[in-house]
């Protein structure tokens, strides 16, 4: 009886070990319980090379992502949508215009740039990605709109960024949304929230282009 | 629960809620889980466990599961392990996971059938007060997640919608306190004297 027991409590502590083991690696040290803040927990302890993935803005112009990155010693904030898109992607839509403004007022051009790139090349043309930035009153010295100029990378710029699409009714999509900082060289340093603007903003400046 | 003129369900019956439970990882029926969190969660995660618990309920007197009988005096560790799988499973990053990786659906497939035959030998082993120390935790544990699954405002799984995750949480709430009852029921019953204790 007493030996048994010995053998449970010894059972029962290696089990409660490899168990807790198990849930401290999934959530990076109980840092993290859902995947958006796993991601960001990883992003900000080891930024990644974007994808050098061929896209295209709205007046066609054709180059790749890294390329267009690399245009100037700016710190890109970028955002994620599809130019249909009545829910999120209207939300991050005015943080950006907000974002937009501050950059305007303190002269931040140089320093920071905006860009949205669009997830759904089969539905957002050149046109849409027009009347996106007429809708948004980009302006284009800050604020940039691309999409990929091949359907078939999407998946690879979604994983590259976390980005999880998922179809919701009446042919739009849900995504989780977020600000995600990049450097001209093309690595992703950074996601904050996207109520937290003023963050990223910040942020953006602290980065080493 | 083997009280005085109850018997355990052939292995079948077991075997089949498991069948049925994994059928809903492979593809057809896969995008009932993929789209909704309610299927996953509050469908085919406890049908696992439930596959488990039958399934252990038929072969708990056989020999090669009495050998580790002395592993687990009065259901100890088995309530433990089952515990802590349950917790795993019930984080919004690995539910994300399981419908994201295959190699992840498998493990959680496979654990969570393990948890519920864990159960099984633990209950059959333990006495109602140790039984009502994991029961409670189970239950509070089950409630409290599916009410904030319910109430937050925050999406929780980048699988899902903030719509299902809603009813996802008022179906894991639901499932505690059908869980609190049963065992409570059992206990007015006189059904949970330990079959053994040793």
């Amino acid at each position: 009886m007493a030996a048994g027991l010995w053998k449970t409590f010894a059972a029962s502590a290696v089990a409660t070990a490899l168990g807790l083991a198990c849930l401290l690696q999934a959530t990076a040290l109980g840092n993290a319980f859902t995947t958006e803040t796993l991601r960001r927990t990883e992003v900000a302890n080891a930024p990644a090379l974007v994808p050098d993935l061929a896209v295209h803005d709205a007046a066609g112009h054709g180059s790749t992502l890294r390329q267009l990155l690399a245009a100037g010693e700016r710190v890109w904030i970028i955002d994620f949508v599809y130019t249909r898109c009545q829910t999120v992607c209207t939300t991050l839509g005015s943080v950006f215009q907000q974002l937009q403004l501050q950059i305007q007022e303190r002269g931040l051009d140089g320093r920071v740039g905006l860009l949205s790139v669009s997830f759904d090349p089969a539905h957002d043309t050149a046109d849409s990605l027009k009347a996106y930035g007429d809708r948004m009153r980009m302006d284009p010295a800050i604020w940039r709109v691309v999409t990929l100029s091949s359907a078939l990378d999407r998946r690879e710029l979604l994983d590259a960024f976390g980005i999880m699409v998922i179809p919701a009714p009446l042919g739009e999509f849900e995504h989780n949304a977020a600000l995600h900082l990049v450097t001209a060289s093309g690595m992703l340093v950074r996601i904050i929230d996207y109520d937290d603007a003023r963050r990223a903003l910040e942020t953006a400046l602290g980065v080493n282009p | 629960m083997s009280g005085v003129g109850w018997r355990p369900p052939s292995a079948w019956i077991g075997l089949s809620v498991c069948v049925l439970g994994s059928a809903l990882s492979v593809p057809p029926a896969r995008s009932l889980i993929e789209q909704s969190m309610v299927w996953h969660m509050v469908v085919q995660m406890p049908m696992l466990v439930a596959g488990g618990w039958l399934l252990a309920g038929s072969s708990i007197d056989r020999p090669g599961t009495r050998r580790f009988s002395d592993w687990n005096q009065y259901g100890l560790t088995g309530f433990i392990v089952s515990q802590l799988i349950a917790a795993y499973w019930m984080l919004p990053l690995t539910i994300d996971r399981a419908v994201v990786l295959p190699q992840a659906d498998a493990l959680k497939l496979l654990s969570l059938v393990a948890c519920g035959g864990m159960l099984k030998a633990s209950f059959t082993r333990s006495p109602a007060v140790l039984q009502m120390f994991f029961v409670g935790y189970a239950v509070s544990m089950l409630v409290s997640a599916g009410v904030f699954l319910a109430t937050t405002d925050r999406r929780l799984c980048n699988a899902y919608s903030l719509d299902t995750q809603w009813n996802a949480g008022i179906g894991v709430a639901a499932l505690g306190i059908a869980l609190g009852c049963a065992w409570a029921w059992q206990l007015v019953r006189g059904n949970l004297q330990p079959a053994r204790s040793s």
